[in-house]
Formats: C-alpha cells, sequence, structure tokens
C-alpha cells in the first residue's frame, strides 16, 4: 500500500502543497482534476522522478522519499505513450527486464507472455512510430507492467485515444487490474473515466486533494463548490436499461421511475442529465420530450444569476434543475410547490 | 484583370531571373577552379608530397577538433536544454560568440592567450605548445566550429521530450544511464548533422590557424593554408589542387548536412 504525508513540491508553474493520501493494495485509485491541477507531478513525485520538497511516501511501509525511481519498482504509463523510437515494439517492452540483466531466455518468455496479455504479438518486429495511438498505448503499458511493479501509475492513458479506441482499452484496464491486482493509480479529467474504473478516487486542484471517496460519495456530496462545479454532471442515477427495439429508444428503470433515452445501451447503466437540459412548470406541458415526471420542490440554491433547484419525484435522488433567476421569479417558485420536470430523451446520457 | 495577370507575371519573371542570376553567379567561380588546370596536371599534383601532406594534415586536426567538439559540447547542450541556472542566458550568448567574431581576431587572441600569458606559458612547459604548432590548428578549429556543435546538439535535446528519460528510470535506468539508453540514441540525426557541419568547416578553417599555426611549408600546412602559400608563390597547379579537394569536401558535406540535418536549427 502507498502511503504519503504532507507532501508538497515546487516546479514554478506546477506544484503540489500538502499532499495526504493512502492508497491500499490491489486498489485502482483515480485522481481526477482540471489541466494544471497537478496531477501529472503528482505521479512524478511517487514515482520518484521529482524529489519532494517535504513530506514524505511509503510503499508498503518502506520510506521510498529519497531512494531513485529504479529502486521504487513502481510502472509509469504517460498521455503520449513514450516509446523509445528507436527500438521495435518486442524490445521497448523488453527494455526494463534488460536493464535489470534478466537471462534472454527468460525475457523472451516474459515478452511473449505480456504481448499476449496486450494483444500485440503481430506487432513485435514493428517500430512504434508506424503503429496507432491505441496500439502504441498497449505496448507501453506492457513495458510497464513486464517489471511486476507493486504500483502502476497511468497518466491520461486514455486521453489521446479516439472515443472507440478510448472505451476499448478501458474494459481492457480493468481487466488487467483483476488479473494482475497492480495497484494502479489512474490520472483524468474524464469523471466518466473516473466512474467506470476506480474503485476510489480523488479529486485535486491547484496542487491539493480537495475531496476522496468512492466516486457515488463524491458524486452525490460534493464537499465543495469546486468539486460540484467540475463534476458537473447534476443528475446520476443507476438503473436497467431495456431496448425496444421498435421505437429505437432505451428505456431505463431507476427504482420507481422509466427514463427514456436515445443512447441505445441495455443492461446495467449510468444515467445522466445535465440539470440545464430539464425544463420546469408548473402546469404539465405537451411537447416532443418524452421524460416528463411530477414532482416537488425540495431544495433551492441561489447561485447568481442561476438558481439550483432539486425537484422531489418520489425516487431516492431528487433531479437538480437549473433556471434562470428571471424564470424562477416569473413562474413564482418556492419550497415544496408541485412542479413538472420535462426533458428530451437525447438529453440522457447512459454510460 | 489583364493587367494584374502582366504585373504579376512581372514581379515572377524578375524575381526567378534574380534566383538564377545568384546560382550562375555561385557556380561559374566554382567551375572556374575546376577547369584551370588539366586532367594531367591536377593529378601530379594531387601526388605531391606537399598536397599529400596538406590532405592528411586537414584531415587529421579536422577529425580532432570535432572529437573535442562533441566532447564538450555534448553535456554543456545537455546542461542549456535540460536545466534552469543562474547565469545561463549569459553563458548561451557568450558561447554564440565565436559565430559573429571573425576568425581572424579569435586567430589573434588565441595567440595573445597561448604565447603572451603565463597560463600559455605553463602549457608550454608541461608540452602542449599551441603556437606555430600543428595543435594549434587544432584549438583554433575547436574555438572557431564549437558553437555550431554547441547548437545543433541543444536543439536535438530540446526537442527531445525528458518523459523519455524519466520512463527509462522507472524501467531501472539511473540518469546517466537513461542518457545513454535513449536520449543518445534518439539524438544520433543531430550528432551526425553536427559532426557534419564541424569537420567540414575545421577543413576549411583559415584565419584563426593562420594567426595561431602560421604557414609554415609542410608543417602547418592544411589544404587552405596549402591554397594560400601557392597562390602567393604562383604554384598555381598545387594551389588549384588543394582548392579542388576542398570543393569536393564541401559538396560531400554539404549533401550529408542536408540529409540528415536538414531539421537542426543553426542559426
Amino acid at each position: 500500500m502507498i502511503r504519503i504525508e504532507h507532501l508538497s513540491k515546487d516546479l514554478g508553474e506546477f506544484f503540489l502543497r500538502d499532499i495526504t493520501l493512502d492508497i491500499e493494495d490491489g486498489e485502482y485509485f483515480m485522481v481526477l482534476g482540471p489541466t494544471g491541477a497537478g496531477k501529472t507531478i503528482l505521479l512524478e513525485t511517487i514515482a520518484g522522478i521529482y524529489r519532494a520538497d517535504s513530506g514524505r511516501i511509503f510503499l508498503d511501509g518502506q520510506d521510498i522519499t529519497d531512494i531513485p525511481p529504479r529502486e521504487r519498482n513502481i510502472g509509469m504509463v504517460y498521455q503520449d505513450y513514450t516509446l523509445f523510437p528507436f527500438l521495435t515494439v518486442e524490445e521497448n517492452i523488453a527494455f526494463g527486464l534488460k536493464m535489470r540483466k534478466v537471462a534472454r531466455s527468460e525475457i523472451k518468455r516474459r515478452v511473449d507472455e505480456l504481448a499476449n496479455l496486450m494483444g500485440v504479438v503481430h506487432l513485435l518486429h514493428r517500430y512504434p512510430g508506424t503503429l496507432s495511438g491505441g496500439e502504441q498505448q498497449r505496448i507501453a503499458i506492457a513495458r510497464a507492467l513486464i517489471m511486476e511493479p507493486k504500483v502502476m501509475l497511468l497518466d491520461e492513458p486514455l486521453s489521446a485515444l479516439d472515443p472507440q479506441t478510448a472505451e476499448r482499452l478501458r474494459q481492457e484496464l480493468k481487466n488487467i487490474h483483476s488479473i494482475t491486482d497492480t495497484t494502479i493509480i489512474h490520472v483524468t479529467h474524464s469523471f466518466e473515466e473516473a466512474f467506470l474504473l476506480g474503485s476510489r478516487m480523488a479529486i485535486m486542484n491547484k496542487g491539493e486533494i480537495v475531496q476522496v471517496g468512492t466516486p457515488n460519495e463524491v458524486f452525490r456530496k460534493p464537499n465543495s463548490e469546486f468539486v460540484a462545479e467540475f463534476l458537473g454532471v447534476g443528475n446520476l442515477f443507476q438503473g436497467e436499461s431495456r431496448i425496444d427495439a421498435d421505437s429505437g429508444i432505451a428505456s431505463i428503470d431507476v427504482g420507481g421511475i422509466n427514463i427514456v433515452s436515445a443512447t441505445l445501451k441495455s443492461g446495467s447503466v449510468h444515467v445522466s442529465i445535465r440539470p440545464e437540459d430539464i425544463l420546469v412548470s408548473t402546469k404539465q406541458i405537451v411537447s416532443s420530450a418524452r421524460n416528463s415526471f411530477k414532482g416537488k420542490i425540495a431544495g433551492i440554491v441561489d447561485a447568481g444569476t442561476i438558481l439550483k433547484i432539486a425537484v422531489d419525484v418520489g425516487i431516492d435522488t431528487p433531479f437538480v434543475v437549473a433556471i434562470t433567476k428571471r424564470s424562477f421569479d416569473e413562474l413564482n417558485l418556492k419550497m415544496g410547490r408541485e412542479v413538472y420536470i420535462t426533458f428530451k430523451a437525447s438529453a440522457v446520457h447512459l454510460f | 484583370m489583364m493587367l494584374k495577370k502582366l504585373k504579376h507575371s512581372k514581379i515572377k519573371a524578375i524575381t526567378v531571373l534574380s534566383s538564377l542570376f545568384l546560382a550562375i553567379f555561385i557556380s561559374v567561380p566554382i567551375i572556374c577552379v575546376v577547369t584551370h588546370t588539366t586532367l594531367s596536371a591536377l593529378m601530379t599534383s594531387l601526388a605531391s608530397e606537399e598536397i599529400q601532406f596538406a590532405i592528411r594534415l586537414s584531415l587529421e586536426t579536422a577529425a580532432i577538433s570535432t572529437i573535442m567538439c562533441i566532447a564538450i559540447s555534448m553535456p554543456a547542450a545537455y546542461a542549456l536544454a535540460r536545466y534552469d541556472f543562474f547565469g545561463k542566458s549569459v553563458i548561451n550568448t557568450i558561447l554564440d560568440a565565436p559565430l559573429a567574431l571573425p576568425p581572424l581576431v579569435a586567430g589573434v587572441g588565441l595567440l595573445i592567450l597561448f604565447g603572451t600569458t603565463s597560463f600559455g606559458k605553463a602549457l608550454a612547459d608541461a608540452g602542449l605548445v599551441f603556437v606555430f604548432t600543428p595543435y594549434g590548428i587544432v584549438i583554433a578549429q575547436f574555438f572557431v566550429n564549437v558553437p555550431f556543435m554547441l547548437r545543433i546538439l541543444r536543439g536535438t535535446f530540446q526537442s527531445i521530450n525528458p518523459r523519455y528519460e524519466h520512463v527509462a528510470e522507472t524501467l531501472g535506468c539511473t540518469r546517466a544511464q537513461a542518457f545513454w539508453h535513449v536520449t543518445l540514441p534518439m539524438s544520433k540525426n543531430g550528432f551526425l548533422a553536427g559532426s557534419v557541419i564541424t569537420w567540414s568547416k575545421g577543413i576549411g578553417e583559415f584565419g584563426a590557424a593562420l594567426m595561431l599555426a602560421g604557414a609554415t611549408r609542410m608543417k602547418t600546412e592544411t589544404l587552405p593554408i596549402s591554397v594560400f602559400l601557392n597562390m602567393s608563390c604562383g604554384e598555381l597547379d598545387l594551389a588549384i589542387a588543394a582548392a579542388t579537394i576542398l570543393i569536393i569536401i564541401s559538396l560531400m558535406s554539404l549533401f550529408a548536412f542536408e540529409r540528415y540535418g536538414g531539421f537542426a536549427q543553426v542559426f
């Protein structure tokens, strides 16, 4: 397990301030934050590329704050792959074991094993420059995994990939994690990624960790305006989705009500609707929107020109709706008032 | 519309003609040198002891000064590319100075340093005599050409993302091993380009070498010095033989530089 205590590092443009974190063995830990939050330098300081200005880092109880990267046994994968362009795929994957002076036959065996796991066997004799982003990232992961690291650090590994490739690789990361049981710290700016992969997550801003918890906890109870704003999704539910072949839409049961979505995905899904995509009215309105529910105003948060109101429609979590101050006044809304909320099937995002 | 087109083509004609004129102006003198003597006279001169000596001395001094340029520039360029330190911009400016300095002036400076100061005398007492010796040629070439090597290598190192070294360190390398196994192979083209330009400029170095090492026949007689000496005393065939070799070497290095070093920023 990794224990980080009061870690600080100042690199001028990027910095870390008093970071304290505990990450359990075998955990898939996500670090989420906007650009410039210090996520990459947190990983690089854990890896030992930068020496901490103050604070300690422990790995399995051993203080590793002052030992060089090569003695830490921590693997690193960057967003831009950083494969060595002058080596073949095979030589890239073998690089670390060669540095460790492992016997040739053993290297060969391990490279084959990892190439199999990552599905890159057919690429072993190619050079990285000729490969697609997805292929390069698999090789970068294999190159780190072959060292059997105690911890794998992934710095936005999916951000440079197209959506389909990213989704496939995301699934594989999940598999690799369950197969190898390696502790993974994965940095991202995508909430969806954090939600799908992470057992726990930390939100970072301006070099500090502002909240730690399971994705659900952080999402349900953001502890600051920054976290709420950054996650920004507003409405998130879990449910069972069924695709209606005739009408070409998905219908999701989220514990009491049925939400209709234009995203076709079946099975257990997450449902998200942005607060500004929901319409609120005092009378039921007839429109082309497929989702309409009756509820009561259960909360009002004044955030300047935009207000957020919570509407209880009889399920566990209320809907959050964003409306302008002017509409709020015109509709004469107040706590406990009965209202209708309406939103289109295309505003319902499934993942 | 017609007028516009005419105007446009006029501009085109003038600019194209200028470039053509330039190309002719540059190639004609070169052709003049090469065609001034007969082939047999050229061959005889090339076989002469004096030209053979000049060729060997030029190749050797240029090779040694190039190796010295690499040895010093590699760590210096790495520091200037990777680290921030006090006085970095001043050092960068000073290291570029020889590019702007007339080589003759550089030679005078070197002559005073090695010929008159106690530092120079101490070196001479230790057996390192630079004044009027082939060692002087090497030092003169090094002084004048090291900025080229430094600039090319600095640009090369800057273009390599330090993350490659970071990854190598997590894969079991020390800092030095990461440089050796990753950065160095990735800088191959920069080293090639730097070596070609430094070496070929070393072969052609005249002014600084003349001041420091002098022009002594069969002692400090490199190819350019040989051209100078033989022109001065009317040995036209020998001068042209040396000049022809210089032309061949520069064309070859130009080709190699275009091929391997097109990316490198020299100025």
